[in-house]
């Protein structure tokens, strides 16, 4: 069964709204902010794709959300702008569902959890700060702001999180459990993040600021945050974006092309070297290709991100120039450096460090 | 039966009252509580809240492809071995179908690793170590890896209806043609940061939980986890193998109210359990008795059982909780196995804690252990973020 795509929101490092991340697609343009981390060689500076939740004002009472996080303003903003993208913000949301992928949660919040403790005792522990920690907050936050009322699934697979949980809405869907899903992904960036970057990537985590993605042997890195959101609904015809026509979830050696012919692949290469093989391996049977991860940075939930751009790809008629905007590198075929016509399906890829695939492929 | 109803052929459990399913049914019905201080970690308190804690360390289950996983990861797959073996599947054939992995949890998935945190604090740069068994820690990804399956993964953290969800999930994938097989569950081990947690909210009981009882005073955490064997219709007659139970149907709400208390009226367990009920195809005559997820906390068992009384008068519900803790993310698969096992049995042992009834409450849950009239029955979750998730069950059949 298609999914609809009716309305997609979106807030990363390229700013707030389809319009922003247009703007960046077109001219290649975003640039990641510098944070410092705590290593053992002293504070370092590490470049951030970092995301920015003013907006979230316009649609929320700034008193709502004074015990709300940054992981779930940023779902919650995601949620407001597709609601709005499709023109659904004043409807009635008892038959919706609402489902949420999520790599590492509530990041930032896990840890002042045990912030409160951890100072002065576990007497301390702050009750507000737990329950906005456990990874199912952002789905509670939404479904109260705007009163969804059916089903709620949070899931987390680590990069698989955003094709595993769409498999699920699928079949919600299909199965008539909701008349329409509010799905998204989140991930945020946090301290602990960086310093785990640094002490697992090295030199390479605080040297990285321009991602190059198509150099599969080369850690480019740069960390991510940001939500990803799209209202879905039954059937496929008729929406700007097109719909979701396939969703499949496995191993990379296991997988049996059943892309029509003309699909160009966008793929989630974000810049990891442990991934970079098992992209070039999958890039040597699957092409054309085009990645953006270079606009939104490295999370586990960055898939989303690409999915918006193949409905906004569809929308347009148009594949968006491949980043980085450079040379291409010997042994892919990439989509190129100027606007293509759009001419069959787009297969969004996601592949993890130990092979895992995830493909979620929209068209007409 | 209901026409999306899905075969139940393997189940599994490891908790408090013991490492297999036998050992802990037969734990249940002698009445036993095994609960006691954490074993594992010293807490801050002036107050010992006790814990149910799996008495194995589980160090000794050997795993295949990654020996350095998480307590969570290990009591996934001790309930993946048990519930394939009952199941009456080898790795071998797993291999040749398409079987799907769907577990919840909620410890198993956050990096809050307390140890390294503290050692980053104080400047002495941890290792990797921590982060990176976290990382191979994923629970539907473990069980996945060690019996080399290729199907989907799903790990859901829906706070304390997540296997509950998983196991709806699993079905939902059987349904839609995506899985021949999918082990469904959910596992969680005891972690002193969510011991912190619900001693913060002031939910947690001093002493041994009573849900439902005039008083009860708040919860117990336990650890364990559960696995049920989920297999397609034509599977399942191919091999010639009988159905310990059926899903017959699941229901699922957001309250849209509180981040951590129920509706007052129970607006989204009204409608789960409605949903539940009306897709399973069961009369209201066929349900044997409800397991009710039974917290001890005030809120959740007034909600209960003013639902329970309105919705399904008469029909007899008890809390496990008093015999395994609430074992978060593993509870609603702890408890979704438990209720097959009290179906196959014909009996419903006590409702452990509850010996005063609280003249507050509509209805009031087993005393005593008792026959059951009835070929259905149910299993409900309420969790954080006030999400309802409601399985209904039905009894198992031959092969045909």
């Amino acid at each position: 069964m298609n999914l609809s795509i009716e309305g997609i929101g979106v807030v990363g490092g390229f700013g707030c709204g389809t319009d922003a991340l247009v703007s960046a697609l077109l001219s290649g343009q975003c640039t990641p902010e510098d944070v410092s981390v705590k290593t053992p060689e002293g504070p370092l500076n590490m470049a951030v794709f970092s995301a920015e939740t003013s907006r979230l004002e316009e649609f929320v009472n700034k008193r709502a959300l004074r015990r709300v996080d940054h992981f779930s303003k940023m779902a919650i903003l995601g949620s407001y702008l597709a609601l709005q993208d499709a023109g659904k913000l004043e409807e009635d949301r008892s038959r919706m569902g609402i489902i949420i992928a999520t790599g590492y949660g509530a990041a930032r919040t896990t840890y002042a959890f045990l912030d409160s403790f951890i100072a002065d005792g576990d007497t301390f522990a702050s009750p507000t700060t737990f329950s906005n920690s456990v990874h199912n907050a952002a789905v509670a936050n939404v479904s109260m702001l705007l009163n969804i009322t059916g089903p709620g699934l949070t899931v987390s697979q680590f990069e698989m999180s955003v094709a595993s949980a769409l498999l699920t809405a699928r079949c919600w869907l299909e199965e008539g459990t909701v008349d329409s899903v509010l799905f998204g992904a989140v991930d945020e960036y946090c301290d602990i993040l960086g310093y785990c970057w640094h002490r697992f990537f090295g030199d390479r985590a605080t040297a990285a600021h321009d991602m190059d993605p198509f150099n599969f042997d080369l850690q480019s890195a740069v960390p991510g945050e940001g939500a990803s959101f799209f209202l879905l609904s039954r059937g496929g015809g008729g929406s700007q974006y097109g719909s979701i026509k396939d969703v499949y979830l496995g191993m990379t050696d296991r997988y049996i092309e059943t892309q029509d012919p003309g699909t160009i692949f966008f793929i989630g290469a974000d810049g990891h070297k442990v991934c970079g093989a098992n992209y070039k391996r999958f890039l040597s049977e699957h092409a054309p290709a085009a990645c953006y991860t270079p606009l939104y940075g490295s999370l586990p939930a960055g898939m989303a991100f690409d999915i918006a751009i193949a409905a906004l790809s569809i929308k347009s008629g148009e594949i968006f120039p491949s980043m980085p905007l450079k040379d291409e590198r010997p042994g892919t075929d990439t989509a190129g450096r100027v606007l293509l016509p759009r001419t069959g399906p787009i297969c969004c890829v996601k592949i993890s460090n130990r092979g895992e695939l995830g493909t979620v492929t929209l068209g007409l | 039966m209901s026409p999306g109803a899905v075969a139940i052929t393997g189940m599994a459990c490891i908790c408090a009252p013991g490492s297999n399913l036998p050992e802990c049914m037969g734990s249940v019905f002698r009445g036993e509580r095994n609960f006691g201080a954490p074993m594992r970690f010293a807490s801050g308190h002036a107050a010992a809240y006790p814990v149910f804690e799996v008495a194995d360390d589980l160090a000794l289950l050997e795993t295949r492809n990654t020996p350095d996983i998480s307590r969570t990861g290990r009591l996934s797959l001790k309930a993946a071995f048990e519930a394939i073996r009952g199941a009456g599947l080898d790795r071998e054939f797993l291999c040749s179908k398409r079987v799907g992995v769907c577990m919840g949890t909620t410890v198993g998935c956050v990096m809050n690793n307390e140890a390294f945190y503290r050692a980053y604090l104080e400047k002495q740069y941890p290792n990797m170590a921590d982060i990176t068994r976290f990382l191979q820690s994923n629970p539907a990804a473990v069980v996945a890896r060690e019996f080399d399956l290729t199907g989907p993964r799903q790990t859901i953290v829906n706070a304390c209806s997540s296997s509950t969800d998983a196991i709806s999930t699993g079905a939902l994938w059987i349904r839609s043609g995506i899985c021949d097989i999918v082990l469904a569950g959910g596992a969680d081990e005891l972690s002193h940061v969510a011991y912190n947690g619900f001693a913060s909210l002031m939910i947690t009981d001093s002493s041994p939980c009573k849900p439902f009882d005039r008083d009860r005073k708040g919860l117990n955490l336990g650890e364990g986890a559960a696995m049920i064997v989920l297999e397609s219709e034509g599977l399942r007659r191919m091999r010639g193998r009988g159905a310990r139970a059926f899903v017959l149907g699941f229901g699922a709400s957001c309250d849209a109210y509180h981040p951590t208390a129920p509706h007052p009226d129970g607006r989204g367990l009204r409608r789960a359990l409605k949903e539940a009920i009306a897709s399973s195809g069961a009369e209201e005559r066929e349900i044997a008795f409800v397991n009710a997820h039974g917290t001890g906390t005030q809120d959740n068992d007034r909600v209960e059982s003013a639902v329970l009384n309105d919705m399904l008068p008469g029909v007899p519900f008890l809390s496990t909780k008093g015999y395994t803790g609430h074992t978060l993310g593993a509870a609603g698969a702890i408890e979704a196995v438990f209720t097959v096992a009290c179906l196959e049995r014909g009996r419903i042992p006590a409702s452990a804690g509850f010996t005063s009834p609280d003249l507050r409450l509509p209805a009031s849950p087993a005393g005593r252990e008792m026959k059951i009239k009835g070929s259905v029955a149910i299993s409900e979750s309420l969790a954080f973020g006030g999400h309802n998730s409601v399985l209904v069950f039905g009894m198992g059949g031959d092969a045909t």
